[in-house]
């Protein structure tokens, strides 16, 4: 359950944004020769309406709870949690099947979304095959800690995929680095 | 009518297209079997690769990862009890009691047999049902294209489930990014910020990956690992006693689904649970159900995929998606150069004709595919999340590079991989965000032509019968949820299992 705050910081960034959109977009100019829209119009209206809802969504959010997918599941289908399915292989705050904890798995989860900035910033300078490559290993053993050589195995067969597919099959000019790879 | 179909057959009967048609329900099989890849994912990741074939071809493949997904979900519900879609999770209830009673194998050949008839019954309903379709869409012109568009855009109120307001949020959201760059009869350069990647706007295929496929990714590593599989099964013989008892069940999952499915915004996973509710009711086995009882797969599994099918009569139609995948679909549609809707059965019936053959003929693939091979998918089911979700990441930002020839185009894939994350944690429905990217060029073409008919005036939109009939509907569905909760204090909660 989200918390009051959390909940109205996306929707004033949200709305802020619609606003902007909304006077940016009224620059544009509206209304063009005779009536017609112009190229200001359809911005202008989804800024002011996204504005609009977002204002909405913040008043009426704490009145009415959405329903999850589990509760909806245990309503149509009474007990159906009791039994050994599940939707939520870790549950919310509860250990997953490594035993890593919520907090562990955000700290994972922020190391990721690094790692992929890094590799894409990185593919100017190593090329796009080398970055990838640095990217698959890297997330292997380091974040989920795997073992190297089957993780090297999973790599090496991907990207020899990835280049059979996108390369030599569809013709792409992947990016090269300073090493020409 | 047989004329239509002949043509259909002799589209999806040639080599090619049988080849990616097979080619679709292999891979839409396996998609469905891994927990955290659905079929809109799939097509997102996989769109890139056919933008060299014919969009017949193309949207052959896409149609059958679609349906192949829901063969592959069943696979996991029934051994794992663990849903690969959402449409599959009410076969868990008895699907996995039966494989824990030693009956795996029957209740994946009563799920597999159950979806080709459902198959064979959606295709005839779409093709009584189409050419009518047709016939009404001579009558459309700018006028009621805009009254499509706005009725496909109030549709977000069943994509949005139990929040009116995020739905329609998350839409205008989509039409603001549909705006950036120079639109076609304009020379205004708009939102681009001096940016000139911006300047032809920000294309569909890298918001889809970012959206669907980077953002569920970063999302499942926050939710965390599966359990390990362990599938075994012996007994892949069905009897004819499980086979006649579940005949019934099958024709009534079979209409239900279509019935749902060709409603906008229904979806698969709301028919799965319908027909398993009637079901449950009505069969003399009920006190059975949630014990290993054949008519619980049966049922659900014939709704889930005539649904899948159905789902199609909006899209094409009207171009209004029936779901979350099928405006993906609409999208891949816009990126092949067709636009779906009244006059697309008129203009490209080899195509419409072509792709809804595909399904009969993906289906029997999908048949002969998964009565033997079942175990030998389950066996895919091994492969650890930790391995698979970087090559899903690898596979995403190489294939939106692979469109554009360009590293902007992978930038934006992060971007909104991050927007597709935040979104699923903050609870906000992404189906509506891809309508307006999707419908938001159309809107505004229309917007323009109306306008310009009109001198201006709007008003003309209430001097057409068939627009006024059209935004009455619209109204309907934009107020009468709310209607209806004045009057029911509970929420409409299975809706909800359509939020995507």
């Amino acid at each position: 359950m989200l918390s009051a705050i959390q909940r109205f910081v996306p929707n004033a960034v949200i709305i802020a944004l619609g606003i902007g959109a909304a006077a940016m977009g009224a620059g544009y100019g509206v209304l063009g020769d005779d009536g017609r829209v112009g190229p200001g119009f359809l911005p202008t209206v989804a800024g002011a309406l996204m504005a609009f809802f977002a204002a909405v969504n913040v008043l009426t959010s704490g009145r009415k709870q959405t329903p999850t997918l589990d509760s909806v599941v245990e309503e149509q289908v009474p007990g159906f949690h009791d039994g050994e399915a599940s939707l939520d292989p870790a549950g919310d705050g509860g250990l997953d099947i490594h035993g890593r904890t919520q907090r562990q798995r955000d700290r994972m989860l922020w190391t990721v979304i690094g790692i992929v900035l890094a590799t894409v910033a990185l593919v100017p300078l190593l090329g796009f095959m080398l970055a990838f490559a640095a990217m698959l290993l890297v997330i292997a053993v380091v974040v989920e800690r795997r073992k190297i050589m089957p993780s090297v195995m999973v790599s090496v067969v991907t990207l020899a995929a990835t280049y059979a597919i996108f390369v030599l099959f569809l013709r792409v000019p992947l990016p090269q680095g300073i090493l020409g790879i | 009518m047989l004329d239509n179909l002949m043509l259909g057959f002799s589209t999806a009967l040639t080599f090619e297209n049988l080849l990616w048609c097979f080619v679709g329900v292999l891979v839409g099989t396996v998609i469905g079997l891994m927990p955290g890849l659905g079929s809109t994912t799939g097509i997102a990741i996989l769109i890139p690769l056919t933008l060299g074939m014919e969009p017949v071809t193309a949207l052959i493949m896409l149609a059958g990862i679609y349906y192949g997904a829901q063969y592959g979900g069943t696979i996991t519900s029934v051994l794992i009890s663990t849903p690969g879609e959402a449409a599959s999770v009410v076969t868990t209830l008895d699907g996995y009691q039966m494989a824990r009673q030693g009956r795996a194998g029957s209740a994946l050949a009563i799920a597999a047999i159950g979806s080709f008839i459902a198959a064979i019954i959606s295709l005839a309903l779409l093709m009584a049902l189409a050419p009518p379709f047709a016939q009404f869409a001579l009558n459309f012109g700018p006028v009621e294209n805009l009254s499509i568009m706005i009725l496909g855009l109030i549709t977000v109120v069943s994509f949005a489930g139990g929040s009116m307001s995020k739905g329609l949020m998350m839409v205008t959201a989509g039409l603001l990014i549909s705006t950036v760059g120079i639109a076609s009869g304009f020379s205004q350069a708009r939102f681009t910020f001096g940016n000139v990647n911006l300047l032809g706007g920000i294309p569909f295929v890298e918001v889809m990956i970012g959206l669907f496929a980077v953002g569920e990714v970063l999302h499942q590593i926050r939710v965390g690992a599966a359990a390990p599989i362990r599938a075994r099964f012996k007994d892949m013989v069905i009897s004819r006693k499980e086979l006649t008892n579940s005949m019934p069940s099958i024709f009534r999952g079979s209409f239900i689904g279509f019935l749902l499915g060709c409603l906008p915004g229904a979806g698969s996973t709301l028919a799965s649970f319908l027909s398993y509710g009637v079901e449950r009711r009505f069969s003399r086995n009920k006190h059975n159900f949630g014990k290993g009882a054949i008519e619980g797969v049966a049922s659900p599994e014939s709704a889930n995929n005539a649904a899948a099918n159905a789902n199609f009569v909006p899209t094409l139609a009207l171009g209004i998606p029936g779901g979350g995948t099928t405006a993906v679909l609409l999208g891949a549609f816009t990126i092949y150069g067709l636009q779906p809707g009244p006059l697309l059965f008129e203009q490209q019936p080899t195509l419409v004709w072509g792709l809804l053959v595909s399904f009969f003929i993906g289906n029997v693939m999908l048949l002969v595919l998964n009565l033997p091979l079942a175990p030998v998918f389950a066996q895919m089911l091994r492969i650890p999340y930790a391995y698979l979700y970087p090559i899903i990441i690898l596979t995403s930002l190489v294939g939106a590079y692979s469109v554009s020839n360009n590293m902007f185009s992978v930038w934006l894939v992060v971007i909104f991989g991050l927007v597709g994350f935040f979104m699923k944690e903050l609870d906000l429905p992404i189906a509506p965000l891809v309508l307006g990217v999707v419908l938001g060029p159309l809107l505004e073409k229309s917007l323009v032509q109306t306008s310009a008919l009109g001198q201006g005036n709007f008003m003309i939109m209430f001097q057409s019968q068939i627009s006024v009939s059209i935004l009455s509907l619209a109204l309907l569905l934009a107020v009468g949820p709310w209607l209806i909760g004045r009057f029911k204090s509970t929420p409409s909660d299975a809706k909800e299992l359509t939020h995507v």
